[in-house]
């Protein structure tokens, strides 16, 4: 297992990052965003944060429930992207091809092109990274070049366990940062995670921002695989476990699906969308869920 | 210890392997990075719920198993605390095992008794004997017996070993040593050795070393039976004086029974008592009182010692008793001034017995009550009345001592000498002057040779008819007999052909004549009832003696010759019946077996070529079959782990 980035050359993330965009064009693509505008775009059920304006009274007469009023408008949307970098990424396992952050950069890097493609502005945070630069908002192929400059070069360090200010140091730049109708997704394994992250994702939907938050997990991770007696040393904090995988694994899984929901239910109260990717997944597939998680 | 068993019993350390073994198979998971590990719960790997389910039985097994094994590798070697016989060769050997059963042996060495220690010891030989090896058992307590003579049955050997049980005999080390060698000497082995098993204490502790003329090497193991300080105090007789009991004490060497109190009691009564006084052999007179006539009396020394069996003896009634004394005074006045030579031959002795002077033999069997002996100078004869008051005297155990003369040659008619003689004796020459010079006489002894320049101008010669049914105890040069024995029924009668007159001849004052009385007197004594004799000594007892009943219980008689005959071996009340009377004899305790004292040993007696304590014994064949259990206990466990699912072994 390595735990630095695998690509080897940037070239081969610019081809695939194409490759994986231009499998996406082949499907729907829009630049668009419900909300305020100009063309009714349908209705949605209220949540909490939801502009009053847009509250639905007649239908709100009609049906009972608390509706809002959907516009569509033509715009350029900012693409956040926050690659989490910390340790645990660095995780490949027996059965991935590319270690999860090679994934999460790969995906990162097809839909900065897409973005781009589309003229839209694009910027990347990390989480951890160590030494990893981000690239601040901008547009046009040099943004897309300095993007990948940066994942070339990140690599998978830092413990969110023992440095819990790594959340607030990404995340509060961020929230100040992105402005209304961004599209900001998260691409993390979630592990080792402080437990309020979901919230802190959720916040950051609930103004108006698109949220994606996808999590990046290797086939061994989703299934457990391993037979009898093994002893499992997480990268980010001291735990250790000897257990016997025969006897763990459903508890595993369970605990592992706990985890997921807990993202998806926090984040879907906000309109955020919660998303699992495989890094043994097909990445065109994926892009192509996530971009359509965006709309 | 050898390198070799070092090594050997180095082995019993890898009883560490199955610990390390199962250690290690606890580690052997493998450690792997996996960033979700803390969603992971902890459970027990299944290896380790296995290892604790084998744990007690599977490690135990193969733990013993590697023990076994290392004992199997040491074993010729291991060294047990046994008693067992240095083997110099591979050749068979043959073994006298001499058991002391004295009265000493009943002495406590540690928590069991010397006999005890004694036994086991015997068995623990006998475990390390090997075919073709002859062992025979002879018991040291006085008289030496032999338990049986060397055989190869060693089965029997280990019955006969196992039966042999503790008494109160003397110790007779030398004879039963003796005896030993003798059954040796004909036996074909080269190796060939005695074995004593004895505290040595034959109350002979300053007589020669034990072993230093003996044949066959001599092993005397069983030192710690020997270490021991232990003190003995016995009670040898106590007799019944009316109204007094008389104890008789004994202790040994420099031991005292001062101060111990002795009691005298019936049945749990106690009737009188007294205490020791500070001399170690003493007589102590105890009062008693409250005692019905006929009751059972037994005397008790208190205070405890080595040996609780000789501190309690049975009181006997003393009877008195006298020797008649038939002579004709009016020669002998004359010469000598005073009573009857005899008699005063009988005061000399200062036996214990009176001599009571009679006009004549009684011719009413009650007139013999009271006599333990009858002597006769030159009867007359006997009459019809007395032939039968003595037939009945000596029948029922009467000692008579009969010398014969001028007078008893000329029996008037109607007298005869029956039944002491059949036939009529003659008075006449002396063909011979002397007694035969035969130092080996069994009466007299030495005191034979005084008779063989006898001055006796005649004698008395029994018919041939009579020679031929007397026992012959002193005899004339020519043969014929001087003093003769005949057994009459329980009793005897001496004959001497030659009367106690001086004018007759100087016999009465020959040393021989003295020496003739005092075997006289002792005979009485041996005839009186009841009687005490030492323990383990043979009572002879007359062919109407029918049971006997000792304190452990009835005892067979032996049938020896038409005459019963009785060997009691412990101390106690014995109840003979004889011709349906019921009559008691005491075996009392022998004083010299309280002095606990051990007899020197030879020192190269008690090296260790011959044997050992902690001898070499090869424990293989059983360990090996340990092994072998433990072998298909371990697949026994094996086979059930294996039908037990893991999963349902975790679950």
């Amino acid at each position: 297992m390595t735990t630095s980035f695998p690509w080897g050359d940037i070239a081969s993330l610019r081809i695939r990052s194409r490759l994986v965009a231009e499998g996406v064009y082949a499907g729907a693509h829009r630049s668009a965003r419900r909300g305020s505008g100009i063309e009714f775009g349908g209705h949605r059920e209220y949540v909490a944060g939801d502009d009053l304006r847009w509250l639905d009274r007649r239908a709100l007469l009609r049906h009972g429930r608390h509706l809002v009023r959907q516009f569509e408008t033509e715009t350029d949307r900012a693409l956040r992207l926050v690659v989490d970098a910390s340790a645990s990424m660095g995780y490949r396992g027996s059965r991935a091809p590319e270690t999860k952050l090679g994934v999460a950069s790969l995906l990162a890097a097809a839909l900065a092109r897409i973005a781009v493609s589309s003229g839209d502005p694009i910027g990347l945070a990390y989480l951890g990274g160590g030494s990893a630069r981000p690239v601040a908002l901008s547009g046009g192929r040099e943004a897309f070049d300095r993007l990948l400059g940066s994942l070339e070069i990140a690599k998978a360090e830092g413990d969110a366990v023992r440095d819990p200010e790594m959340l607030e140091r990404s995340f509060g730049v961020l929230e100040r940062a992105a402005r209304r109708g961004s599209v900001v997704i998260v691409l993390s394994d979630l592990l080792d995670l402080p437990r309020d992250t979901a919230e802190h994702f959720s916040a950051m939907a609930a103004r108006g921002r698109s949220v994606v938050v996808v999590q990046v997990l290797a086939p061994d991770e989703i299934d457990l695989p391993f037979d009898g007696t093994v002893r499992l040393r997480a990268l980010e904090g001291d735990v250790v476990v000897e257990t016997d995988t025969a006897v763990a694994r459903d508890a595993y899984l369970a605990a592992l699906r706990g985890l997921a929901a807990h993202y998806e239910t926090t984040l879907m109260a906000r309109g955020a969308r919660f998303l699992r990717v495989s890094t043994a997944d097909d990445p065109v597939a994926s892009v192509r869920a996530i971009v359509g998680a965006v709309r | 210890m050898s390198f070799v068993t070092i090594f050997a019993l180095g082995i019993a350390a890898f009883i560490a392997l199955p610990i390390l073994a199962h250690r290690l198979r606890r580690r052997r998971a493998e450690e792997r990075a996996f960033p979700a590990a803390a969603l992971v719960p902890p459970a027990p790997p299944r290896a380790r719920r296995r290892a604790k389910l084998e744990d007690r039985a599977l490690f135990g097994v193969r733990a013993l198993a590697i023990a076994a094994l290392a004992l199997l590798g040491a074993s010729p070697l291991v060294r047990c605390t046994r008693l067992s016989l240095s083997r110099s060769s591979g050749a068979s050997m043959a073994v006298a095992i001499v058991i002391d059963d004295s009265m000493s042996m009943r002495a406590k060495a540690g928590n069991q008794t010397r006999f005890a220690r004694a036994k086991a010891a015997a068995s623990e030989l006998l475990a390390g004997t090997r075919d073709g090896d002859a062992v025979g058992v002879v018991l040291a307590g006085s008289p030496p017996r032999v338990a049986l003579a060397p055989t190869t049955e060693l089965d029997a050997v280990s019955s006969i070993i196992s039966s042999t049980t503790e008494s109160d005999r003397a110790t007779d080390l030398d004879g039963a040593i003796h005896l030993a060698e003798t059954l040796l000497a004909a036996l074909p082995q080269v190796d060939k050795r005695v074995v004593v098993l004895s505290d040595l204490a034959d109350g002979k502790p300053d007589a020669p070393a034990l072993g230093e003329n003996a044949v066959v090497p001599i092993w005397a193991p069983l030192a710690e039976i020997r270490d021991t300080k232990e003190t003995d105090c016995a009670i040898t007789s106590a007799d019944d004086t009316g109204g007094r009991v008389i104890v008789r004490l004994a202790c040994g060497k420099d031991v005292s029974a001062s101060g111990r109190r002795v009691e005298v009691r019936a049945g749990e009564r106690v009737v009188g008592s007294g205490t020791a006084t500070a001399t170690t052999t003493t007589d102590l007179s105890v009062d008693v009182t409250g005692v019905t006539p006929g009751e059972a009396l037994t005397a008790h020394l208190l205070g405890g010692d080595a040996i609780a069996t000789d501190d309690v003896a049975p009181v006997l009634v003393s009877q008195s008793g006298a020797i008649g004394v038939v002579a004709e005074a009016a020669d002998e006045t004359a010469v000598t001034g005073g009573p009857p030579v005899v008699e005063q031959a009988f005061a000399a002795l200062r036996s214990d017995l009176a001599t009571r002077p009679l006009p004549a033999v009684p011719d009413q069997p009650g007139d013999f009550h009271g006599f333990f002996g009858l002597v006769v100078d030159d009867p007359p004869g006997f009459t019809p009345e007395q032939r039968r008051a003595l037939s009945q005297y000596l029948e029922g155990g009467g000692v008579m001592l009969v010398a014969l003369g001028p007078r008893a040659s000329a029996a008037p008619l109607g007298a005869t000498l029956q039944p002491l003689l059949d036939h009529a004796t003659t008075w006449s020459e002396a063909k011979s002057k002397g007694a035969k010079p035969d130092a080996d006489a069994v009466l007299l002894g030495e005191a034979t040779r005084s008779l063989v320049d006898l001055g006796a101008a005649k004698r008395t010669t029994l018919s041939p008819a009579d020679v031929g049914s007397v026992e012959n105890l002193v005899a004339w040069s020519d043969g014929a007999p001087l003093v003769a024995r005949r057994v009459i029924g329980r009793g005897e009668a001496w004959i001497v052909t030659l009367p106690f007159a001086l004018d007759a001849s100087d016999l009465p004052l020959r040393p021989a004549f003295i020496a003739l009385l005092d075997a006289f007197v002792a005979t009485t004594h041996t005839h009186a009832a009841p009687r005490r004799a030492d323990v383990g000594a043979t009572w002879t007892l007359p062919s109407g003696a029918s049971a006997a009943k000792g304190p452990s219980g009835a005892i067979d008689l032996v049938r020896e010759g038409g005459r019963a005959k009785l060997s009691p071996p412990v101390v106690g009340a014995y109840h003979v019946t004889i011709d349906g009377k019921d009559e008691l004899r005491v075996a009392a305790p022998i004083a010299r077996e309280t002095d606990l004292r051990p007899r020197a040993l030879k020192s190269q007696e008690a090296s260790s070529h011959l044997g050992a304590t902690q001898a070499q014994v090869d424990i293989s064949p059983y360990v090996a079959v340990a092994l072998l259990l433990l072998l298909f206990a371990e697949l026994a466990l094996r086979l059930r782990a294996g039908q037990s699912p893991g999963e349902k072994m975790i679950g």
